[in-house]
């Protein structure tokens, strides 16, 4: 596909305000001022351009009876859930020109999620800095990282935005010996054994980043081996994603025991990464970029997250379970305002994603919509 | 003491009870059980009032919800019902000098889910009517319930009240469930994946009932969407719906309009949503967890979003999440959220209704049916031939008889042991 036509003023200027803040110098170390003021004219500016040019989302918001006029403040913003975009295609400029979808990840059986991209350039000049900040934030300026992927690379995935995330991350930020360890669907375990060996002859330390489900097949595959590595200090993991649709689910504590014993690099170095096909941003754990406080999910400058209560649709009390709605500026071409299927609990400046309790049992013997999906 | 070796202790002390019922005769076990039913069913009866009293707190139900579900549900668990259950079931099989014989087992193990409390008597009542010992895992949100039909056994009949043990344990702790899962017969509530779990321990030659999680429709022709008839339908179905928060397999998640008149469904849409908001402060919701709060706010979400999308979907919804009913512009019923949350599908006609149930057959567990005129048995009977192992009329949901076949087997026959003495050579 394609761009067959000119952007449209409008949304080129919103573009641009958006590329500014996203390129400034403090984005990559959290320096960048949050700048409330700055986010909610912005937002509110994009929220009133997704309003003209998204049909579905326009009468979404007229139905909830917030138009552009009425909303004085971003928290107003109506936010689109995920699950919309598995049977709509939510974007906010003429489909033809589409010039790259992405798609969630699902079962054969299943309706997938797509997001609809006129341009990739925001989607990837807000990633970086968000990654560095999360994941390399000791990468001196120009400096280049030993980054080994378990995912696959974007040519095997070229719907995955996870793939292309780590497409864009391991071009500009890794080293020659940086590359992808799955090929062909398959985790090449041999050729990941033997680049992090030599990443240990070399004491050069290590980002191995990749799926959960990912990092459980390699800790098995080690376990079978009987065969353990020590990744050189510095190292460090970056982990994403759940188990919906896997044969096995493993507990993050497990998981993060599992890492640690399997490659030697500790829970306090492994970031969990909260990131979805919906959305152009990322949040990262906030463990090497502020390790002695409590973890917990940072957002970018240019992004607010809300806790909503269910029952009132309005903040929910601090601490408080709820779920989590994100406003993200780099959706420009979709829509800004995102309700996710996670429960979350806000923390200090960030928060916590908190999944299901897979143990906890149901109340009755009907059979509800969660598990359905779940079998 | 370990709950593995509390597990043991309780199946051994349970064999010996169980002798000595088995010595007895029958009839006297029958007259005890049948007379703790009734006390239980009788209006006014303390044994509910100690449910209305503690369930709540438990269950999450409100107490509201509790007393109207206990009061409709124990009413057709009486005494009388369960003779008719005995000879029904077991009648046949012992009938005369067949030499045919019919036993429990010598352990019954229950091992419960769930919050409602009704399937719960019966889990207890089935292996004693067949003079069978029953040791019992309580639900984790109801420990209440088979403690004080516990008591009441031993209150009117204490060897009775010997053979029933309760004990309880952490989830996950395997040892205790192996110890459970060596009993000689094993019946087991919960969703079709813990439930397989456990069938998989128990293994033959042990005898192993499970209990799957199902869920239930209702099944609306044109005499029952217009009018006053229309009224009446939506006002049982919220009954239906709201007993138990609609969390029981026997309530209404969809609500399947067949109707060649586009705005039927639109009209028992309407009226459902009246009928559960007038509900609503006569017997409010219970209590939701955040995930079941946040499904809730989603799929509204999502329905508004396709309606937004130029699709013919209604939401009708209460303020907070206390009930929801979405107008669906496809016939494809599928599950909801639950606590309160009803699809209603416009069909074409009947065909189509019933063709829409065909993927989910194996899971549905009854419909609600009306509206059909003199072609209502001809419905029903292909309802029943689809898989429902339940067909009645709206409002009459969550008062299934006691000999209601769950999951198309008996009550007592899967717990039962059948032998048979050959005279003639």
């Amino acid at each position: 596909m394609t761009a067959a036509l000119g952007p449209d003023p409008a949304r080129a200027a919103l573009d641009a305000r958006v590329l500014a803040w996203l390129r400034e110098p403090g984005a990559s170390n959290g320096a960048t001022p949050r700048d409330d003021e700055r986010f909610d004219a912005l937002a509110r500016a994009l929220f009133a351009f997704q309003f003209e040019h998204c049909a579905p989302y326009r009468r979404f918001c007229e139905a909830r009876g917030r138009t552009p006029g009425a909303v004085q403040h971003w928290r107003e913003i109506p936010a689109v859930p995920t699950g919309a975009f598995k049977e709509l295609a939510l974007h906010s400029f003429p489909a033809e020109r589409t010039a790259h979808v992405f798609r969630t990840s699902g079962t054969s059986t299943e309706q997938r999620g797509a997001l609809h991209l006129d341009t990739l350039a925001l989607y990837e000049a807000s990633l970086l800095p968000s990654f560095r900040r999360g994941v390399l934030p000791d990468l001196a300026l120009g400096a280049r990282a030993r980054l080994r992927v378990l995912a696959p690379p974007p040519a095997e995935a070229p719907e995955s935005s996870l793939s292309h995330m780590f497409g864009v991350v391991v071009r500009t930020l890794g080293d020659e010996q940086s590359g992808f360890d799955v090929r062909g669907g398959v985790l090449d375990v041999r050729g990941l054994r033997d680049a992090l060996e030599a990443a240990c002859r070399g004491a050069v330390p290590v980002a191995l980043c990749g799926t959960a489900f990912a990092f459980v097949h390699l800790i098995d595959a080690l376990a079978a081996e009987s065969a353990r590595l020590a990744l050189p200090t510095g190292s460090r993991v970056m982990e994403t994603g759940g188990f919906k649709g896997r044969s096995r689910a493993v507990p993050r504590a497990e998981l993060y025991e599992g890492i640690a014993s399997a490659l030697g690099v500790p829970p306090g170095r492994i970031v969990n990464q909260y990131g979805m096909t919906e959305l152009g941003s990322q949040f990262y754990d906030s463990v090497l970029c502020d390790p002695d406080a409590p973890r917990r999910k940072l957002a970018p400058a240019w992004t607010r997250v809300r806790i909503v209560d269910p029952e009132t649709g309005n903040d929910a009390e601090p601490g408080a379970i709820g779920i989590v709605q994100i406003v993200d500026l780099v959706n420009t071409g979709s829509v800004a305002a995102i309700q996710t299927a996670d429960l979350g609990r806000a923390i200090d400046d960030g928060f916590d994603v908190l999944g299901r309790e897979p143990d906890a049992e149901a109340r009755g013997c009907s059979i509800a919509a969660d598990e359905m999906l779940g079998a | 003491m370990s709950a593995a070796a509390a597990v043991e202790q309780a199946l051994a002390r349970l064999r010996e009870a169980g002798a000595a019922l088995r010595a007895r005769p029958v009839a006297e076990t029958h007259d005890a059980l049948a007379d703790v039913l009734d006390a239980w069913a009788a209006p006014g009866s303390p044994w509910q009032a100690e449910l209305v009293a503690k369930l709540p707190e438990t269950t999450g139900f409100s107490a509201e919800t509790v007393r109207e579900g206990l009061a409709r549900g124990l009413a057709r668990y009486d005494g009388a019902a369960l003779r008719a259950l005995v000879r029904a079931e077991l009648g046949a099989l012992e009938n005369g000098n067949s030499g045919a014989a019919v036993f429990g087992f010598e352990t019954t193990v229950a091992v419960l889910g769930g919050a409602i409390p009704l399937p719960t008597v019966v889990a207890l009542l089935a292996p004693l009517a067949l003079r069978a010992p029953v040791l019992v895992k309580p639900a984790a949100y109801d420990a209440v319930t088979p403690r004080l039909f516990a008591r009441t056994l031993a209150e009117r009949d204490p060897l009775l009240g010997a053979c029933v043990e309760i004990v309880d344990f952490r989830r996950g702790d395997d040892d205790a469930m192996a110890a459970l899962c060596r009993a000689d017969a094993v019946v087991a509530t919960g969703s079709d994946a813990a439930v397989a779990a456990i069938g998989a321990r128990v293994g033959p030659p042990r005898r192993f009932v499970g209990y799957g999680h199902r869920f239930s429709v209702a099944l609306l022709g044109p005499d029952a969407t217009r009018g006053a008839a229309c009224e009446r339908s939506a006002r049982d179905l919220a009954l239906d719906v709201a007993l138990w928060d609609q969390l029981g397999c026997l309530s209404p998640v969809s609500v399947l309009v067949a109707d060649p008149d586009p705005g039927a469904a639109d009209r028992v849409a309407d009226a459902l949503a009246g009928a559960l908001r007038d509900l609503e402060p006569r017997m409010p919701r219970g209590c939701v967890e955040s995930a079941a709060a946040a499904a809730i706010a989603r799929e509204r979400g999502e329905a508004e979003m396709r309606a937004a999308a130029g699709r013919p979907v209604r939401v009708l919804a209460s303020p907070g999440t206390a009930w929801t009913v979405v107008h669906e512009a496809d016939t494809q019923p599928r599950p909801t959220p639950l606590h309160r949350f009803v699809r209603i599908h416009p069909a074409p006609d009947l065909a189509s209704a019933v063709a829409s149930l065909h993927p989910q057959r194996a899971q549905l567990a009854a419909v609600a049916l009306a509206g059909f005129g003199a072609d209502e048995p001809a419905v029903a009977n292909s309802l029943l031939a689809l898989g429902a192992s339940r067909v009645c009329a709206p409002g009459a949901l969550q008062t299934p008889p006691l000999d209601w076949p769950r999951d198309g087997v008996g009550v007592l026959t899967p717990l039962a042991r059948l032998g048979r003495y050959e005279r003639e050579r």
